[in-house]
Protein backbone atom coordinates (compact mmCIF):
# COMPACT_ATOMS: atom_id res chain seq x y z
CA UNK A 1 0.00 0.00 0.00
CA UNK A 2 2.43 2.85 -0.74
CA UNK A 3 0.00 4.77 -2.83
CA UNK A 4 -1.27 7.85 -0.05
CA UNK A 5 -5.19 7.24 -1.31
CA UNK A 6 -4.43 3.63 -0.25
CA UNK A 7 -3.24 4.43 3.08
CA UNK A 8 -5.87 6.35 4.20
CA UNK A 9 -8.35 3.39 3.04
CA UNK A 10 -6.19 1.40 4.76
CA UNK A 11 -6.69 3.59 8.31
CA UNK A 12 -10.45 3.33 7.62
CA UNK A 13 -11.38 0.16 6.93
CA UNK A 14 -12.61 -1.07 10.32
CA UNK A 15 -14.80 2.17 11.16
CA UNK A 16 -16.09 1.85 7.33
CA UNK A 17 -16.81 -2.34 8.14
CA UNK A 18 -18.07 -1.38 12.03
CA UNK A 19 -20.62 1.24 10.34
CA UNK A 20 -19.12 3.35 12.14
CA UNK A 21 -17.71 5.75 9.17
CA UNK A 22 -19.88 8.85 7.75
CA UNK A 23 -22.19 8.29 4.66
CA UNK A 24 -19.51 10.73 2.52
CA UNK A 25 -16.35 8.52 3.69
CA UNK A 26 -18.12 5.25 2.84
CA UNK A 27 -18.69 6.29 -0.65
CA UNK A 28 -15.21 7.27 -1.57
CA UNK A 29 -13.41 4.49 0.22
CA UNK A 30 -16.47 2.27 -2.02
CA UNK A 31 -15.10 4.28 -5.08
CA UNK A 32 -11.86 3.48 -3.97
CA UNK A 33 -12.16 -0.16 -3.82
CA UNK A 34 -13.63 -0.51 -7.37
CA UNK A 35 -10.53 -0.01 -8.80
CA UNK A 36 -8.19 -1.39 -6.08
CA UNK A 37 -8.00 -5.12 -5.96
CA UNK A 38 -5.18 -5.15 -3.04
CA UNK A 39 -7.12 -2.87 -1.19
CA UNK A 40 -10.49 -4.84 -1.92
CA UNK A 41 -8.52 -8.11 -1.05
CA UNK A 42 -7.14 -6.31 2.07
CA UNK A 43 -10.80 -5.54 3.31
CA UNK A 44 -12.11 -8.94 2.26
CA UNK A 45 -9.59 -10.93 4.30
CA UNK A 46 -9.91 -8.21 6.99
CA UNK A 47 -13.60 -9.27 6.95
CA UNK A 48 -12.63 -13.16 7.38
CA UNK A 49 -10.03 -12.23 10.15
CA UNK A 50 -12.98 -10.32 12.36
CA UNK A 51 -15.56 -13.14 11.57
CA UNK A 52 -13.05 -15.84 12.83
CA UNK A 53 -12.30 -13.84 15.97
CA UNK A 54 -16.56 -14.07 16.41
CA UNK A 55 -16.57 -17.45 15.94
CA UNK A 56 -13.98 -18.81 18.20
CA UNK A 57 -15.14 -20.64 21.01
CA UNK A 58 -12.84 -21.83 24.60
CA UNK A 59 -13.67 -25.20 24.80
CA UNK A 60 -13.56 -27.61 28.16
CA UNK A 61 -15.07 -24.24 30.77
CA UNK A 62 -14.86 -26.08 34.56
CA UNK A 63 -18.19 -25.86 36.02
CA UNK A 64 -18.11 -22.90 38.93
CA UNK A 65 -16.28 -23.65 42.15
CA UNK A 66 -18.96 -24.46 44.86
CA UNK A 67 -17.74 -21.39 47.21
CA UNK A 68 -18.66 -19.12 43.88
CA UNK A 69 -22.10 -20.30 43.54
CA UNK A 70 -22.63 -20.69 47.06
CA UNK A 71 -21.93 -16.78 47.20
CA UNK A 72 -23.96 -16.52 44.65
CA UNK A 73 -26.71 -18.00 45.68
CA UNK A 74 -26.61 -16.61 48.75
CA UNK A 75 -26.38 -12.77 47.23
CA UNK A 76 -29.20 -13.48 45.24
CA UNK A 77 -31.97 -15.02 47.71
CA UNK A 78 -30.65 -12.53 50.60
CA UNK A 79 -31.36 -9.27 48.00
CA UNK B 1 -23.54 -6.07 25.34
CA UNK B 2 -22.75 -9.47 25.66
CA UNK B 3 -26.36 -10.69 25.25
CA UNK B 4 -25.44 -14.08 27.00
CA UNK B 5 -23.74 -11.79 30.05
CA UNK B 6 -26.58 -8.92 30.15
CA UNK B 7 -29.17 -12.24 30.10
CA UNK B 8 -27.72 -14.48 33.37
CA UNK B 9 -27.06 -10.66 35.06
CA UNK B 10 -30.89 -9.95 34.65
CA UNK B 11 -31.62 -13.51 36.34
CA UNK B 12 -29.77 -12.46 39.25
CA UNK B 13 -31.18 -9.60 39.53
CA UNK B 14 -34.29 -10.60 38.98
CA UNK B 15 -34.17 -13.56 41.82
CA UNK B 16 -35.86 -16.35 40.03
CA UNK B 17 -34.29 -19.65 42.11
CA UNK B 18 -35.09 -21.69 39.33
CA UNK B 19 -32.77 -20.09 36.67
CA UNK B 20 -30.27 -19.34 39.06
CA UNK B 21 -28.11 -22.15 38.52
CA UNK B 22 -28.00 -21.62 34.61
CA UNK B 23 -27.02 -17.65 34.91
CA UNK B 24 -24.33 -18.60 37.58
CA UNK B 25 -23.54 -21.41 34.72
CA UNK B 26 -23.84 -18.75 32.39
CA UNK B 27 -21.50 -16.37 34.12
CA UNK B 28 -18.91 -18.88 35.10
CA UNK B 29 -18.56 -19.95 30.77
CA UNK B 30 -18.81 -15.90 29.97
CA UNK B 31 -16.13 -14.99 32.33
CA UNK B 32 -13.54 -18.05 32.04
CA UNK B 33 -13.63 -17.71 28.06
CA UNK B 34 -12.70 -14.02 28.26
CA UNK B 35 -10.21 -14.96 30.99
CA UNK B 36 -8.56 -17.68 28.72
CA UNK B 37 -8.76 -15.33 25.68
CA UNK B 38 -6.68 -12.96 27.74
CA UNK B 39 -4.83 -14.52 29.77
CA UNK B 40 -4.11 -17.58 27.38
CA UNK B 41 -3.90 -20.61 30.03
CA UNK B 42 -6.64 -22.41 32.41
CA UNK B 43 -5.44 -21.35 35.94
CA UNK B 44 -5.74 -17.34 35.19
CA UNK B 45 -9.25 -18.12 33.60
CA UNK B 46 -10.13 -20.35 35.92
CA UNK B 47 -8.49 -17.84 39.26
CA UNK B 48 -9.93 -14.94 37.07
CA UNK B 49 -13.60 -16.44 36.79
CA UNK B 50 -13.66 -17.29 40.29
CA UNK B 51 -12.67 -14.05 41.93
CA UNK B 52 -14.66 -11.77 39.32
CA UNK B 53 -17.65 -13.41 40.19
CA UNK B 54 -16.96 -13.91 44.16
CA UNK B 55 -16.99 -9.94 43.63
CA UNK B 56 -19.96 -9.84 42.01
CA UNK B 57 -21.49 -11.24 44.44
CA UNK B 58 -20.59 -8.84 47.10
CA UNK B 59 -21.57 -6.16 44.34
CA UNK B 60 -25.27 -7.61 42.74
CA UNK B 61 -27.38 -4.73 44.57
CA UNK B 62 -25.10 -1.65 43.70
CA UNK B 63 -25.94 -1.28 40.33
CA UNK B 64 -29.20 0.02 38.81
CA UNK B 65 -29.04 -2.24 35.56
CA UNK B 66 -27.85 -5.50 34.10
CA UNK B 67 -26.12 -3.31 31.52
CA UNK B 68 -23.88 -1.18 34.40
CA UNK B 69 -23.11 -4.52 36.13
CA UNK B 70 -21.75 -5.84 33.03
CA UNK B 71 -19.87 -3.08 32.62
CA UNK B 72 -18.51 -3.57 35.85
CA UNK B 73 -18.24 -7.13 35.52
CA UNK B 74 -15.81 -6.99 32.62
CA UNK B 75 -13.90 -4.25 34.24
CA UNK B 76 -13.21 -6.71 37.33
CA UNK B 77 -12.36 -9.31 34.74
CA UNK B 78 -9.54 -7.71 32.84
CA UNK B 79 -8.00 -6.46 35.96
CA UNK B 80 -8.16 -9.81 37.61
CA UNK B 81 -6.25 -11.14 34.00
CA UNK B 82 -3.61 -8.41 34.58
CA UNK B 83 -2.95 -9.21 38.50
CA UNK B 84 -2.65 -13.20 37.54
CA UNK B 85 0.02 -14.75 38.40
CA UNK B 86 1.33 -15.20 34.90
CA UNK B 87 1.48 -11.88 34.00
CA UNK B 88 5.02 -11.82 32.66
CA UNK B 89 3.49 -13.77 29.59
CA UNK B 90 1.86 -11.13 28.24
CA UNK B 91 3.77 -9.13 25.14
CA UNK B 92 5.19 -5.88 26.17
CA UNK B 93 3.44 -2.86 26.35
CA UNK B 94 3.68 -1.48 23.12
CA UNK B 95 2.57 0.84 20.30
CA UNK B 96 1.80 -0.87 17.41
CA UNK B 97 2.44 1.50 14.22
CA UNK B 98 -0.67 2.02 11.25
CA UNK B 99 2.82 2.20 9.28
CA UNK B 100 4.12 -0.80 10.32
CA UNK B 101 0.98 -2.69 9.74
CA UNK B 102 -0.22 -1.61 5.93
CA UNK B 103 1.26 -3.96 3.62
CA UNK B 104 3.14 -2.78 0.49
CA UNK B 105 1.56 -3.50 -2.47
CA UNK B 106 3.99 -2.78 -4.66
CA UNK B 107 6.64 -5.22 -3.13
CA UNK B 108 3.94 -7.59 -2.38
CA UNK B 109 3.60 -11.04 -3.89
CA UNK B 110 0.33 -11.71 -6.03
CA UNK B 111 -0.72 -13.87 -3.42
CA UNK B 112 -1.10 -10.63 -1.35
CA UNK B 113 -3.53 -8.74 -3.95
CA UNK B 114 -6.40 -12.19 -3.48
CA UNK B 115 -9.05 -12.73 -1.32
CA UNK B 116 -8.20 -15.73 1.04
CA UNK B 117 -10.02 -19.12 -0.25
CA UNK B 118 -10.99 -20.05 3.44
CA UNK B 119 -14.18 -19.19 5.32
CA UNK B 120 -13.97 -17.71 8.66
CA UNK B 121 -15.78 -20.90 10.30
CA UNK B 122 -12.93 -22.91 8.00
CA UNK B 123 -10.14 -20.74 10.23
CA UNK B 124 -11.64 -21.69 13.33
CA UNK B 125 -12.37 -25.34 12.38
CA UNK B 126 -8.76 -26.31 10.79
CA UNK B 127 -6.39 -26.95 14.28
CA UNK B 128 -3.78 -25.19 12.50
CA UNK B 129 -5.66 -22.04 11.41
CA UNK B 130 -7.03 -21.79 14.59
CA UNK B 131 -3.88 -21.85 16.50
CA UNK B 132 -2.27 -19.56 14.60
CA UNK B 133 -5.21 -16.96 14.95
CA UNK B 134 -5.19 -17.52 19.01
CA UNK B 135 -1.22 -16.72 19.18
CA UNK B 136 -1.53 -13.78 16.68
CA UNK B 137 -4.21 -12.62 19.80
CA UNK B 138 -2.44 -13.85 22.40
CA UNK B 139 0.97 -11.73 20.64
CA UNK B 140 -0.75 -8.53 20.73
CA UNK B 141 0.26 -5.92 23.51
CA UNK B 142 -2.42 -6.47 25.96
CA UNK B 143 -3.60 -3.04 25.84
CA UNK B 144 -4.42 -3.73 22.07
CA UNK B 145 -5.34 -7.55 22.90
CA UNK B 146 -8.15 -6.17 25.54
CA UNK B 147 -9.68 -3.84 22.73
CA UNK B 148 -10.21 -6.62 20.15
CA UNK B 149 -11.41 -9.17 22.92
CA UNK B 150 -14.03 -6.84 24.42
CA UNK B 151 -15.43 -5.46 20.92
CA UNK B 152 -15.04 -8.76 18.42
CA UNK B 153 -15.41 -11.41 20.48
CA UNK B 154 -17.51 -10.52 23.46
CA UNK B 155 -19.38 -8.13 21.26
CA UNK B 156 -19.29 -4.90 23.59
CA UNK B 157 -19.93 -1.70 21.49
CA UNK B 158 -17.21 1.03 21.08
CA UNK B 159 -18.61 2.75 24.24
CA UNK B 160 -19.02 0.22 26.29
CA UNK B 161 -15.36 -0.91 25.35
CA UNK B 162 -14.30 2.47 26.17
CA UNK B 163 -16.19 2.66 29.87
CA UNK B 164 -14.59 -1.02 30.19
CA UNK B 165 -11.44 0.15 29.64
CA UNK B 166 -11.40 3.76 30.83
CA UNK B 167 -9.98 4.96 27.49
CA UNK B 168 -11.70 7.48 25.05
CA UNK B 169 -14.06 5.72 22.00
CA UNK B 170 -11.33 7.40 19.12
CA UNK B 171 -8.50 5.35 20.89
CA UNK B 172 -10.89 2.32 20.97
CA UNK B 173 -11.33 2.47 17.34
CA UNK B 174 -7.64 3.04 16.72
CA UNK B 175 -6.48 0.21 18.40
CA UNK B 176 -9.01 -1.94 16.83
CA UNK B 177 -8.35 -1.55 13.42
CA UNK B 178 -4.66 -1.79 14.78
CA UNK B 179 -5.18 -4.92 16.65
CA UNK B 180 -7.46 -6.61 13.70
CA UNK B 181 -4.94 -5.66 11.11
CA UNK B 182 -2.17 -7.23 13.36
CA UNK B 183 -3.91 -10.91 13.63
CA UNK B 184 -5.07 -10.15 9.75
CA UNK B 185 -1.42 -10.21 8.80
CA UNK B 186 -0.46 -12.78 11.10
CA UNK B 187 -2.97 -15.32 9.12
CA UNK B 188 -2.06 -13.78 5.95
CA UNK B 189 1.35 -15.02 6.53
CA UNK B 190 0.90 -18.12 7.41
CA UNK B 191 -1.66 -18.89 4.34
CA UNK B 192 0.93 -17.48 2.29
CA UNK B 193 3.47 -20.20 4.33
CA UNK B 194 1.35 -23.20 4.03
Amino acid sequence: MTDRRCKQIFAALSEYLDGELPVKNCRELERHLKDCKPCLAYLENLKTTIQACRDLRVSKIPRPAARVRAALRKAVLER
Amino acid sequence: MNAQVEQALEILRGGDPQALDRAIESLQGAVYSFGMKVCGNPHDAEDTAQETLIRLARSLKDFPDARALAVWLYKVAKTQCLMSRRKSKFAPAEMLSLDALMPDHGAASPAASKSWAITPEEVVLHRESRARLEEAVLALPKSYRLVLILRDMEQLNTREVAEVLEISEETVKMRLHRARAFVRNALEKYFREA
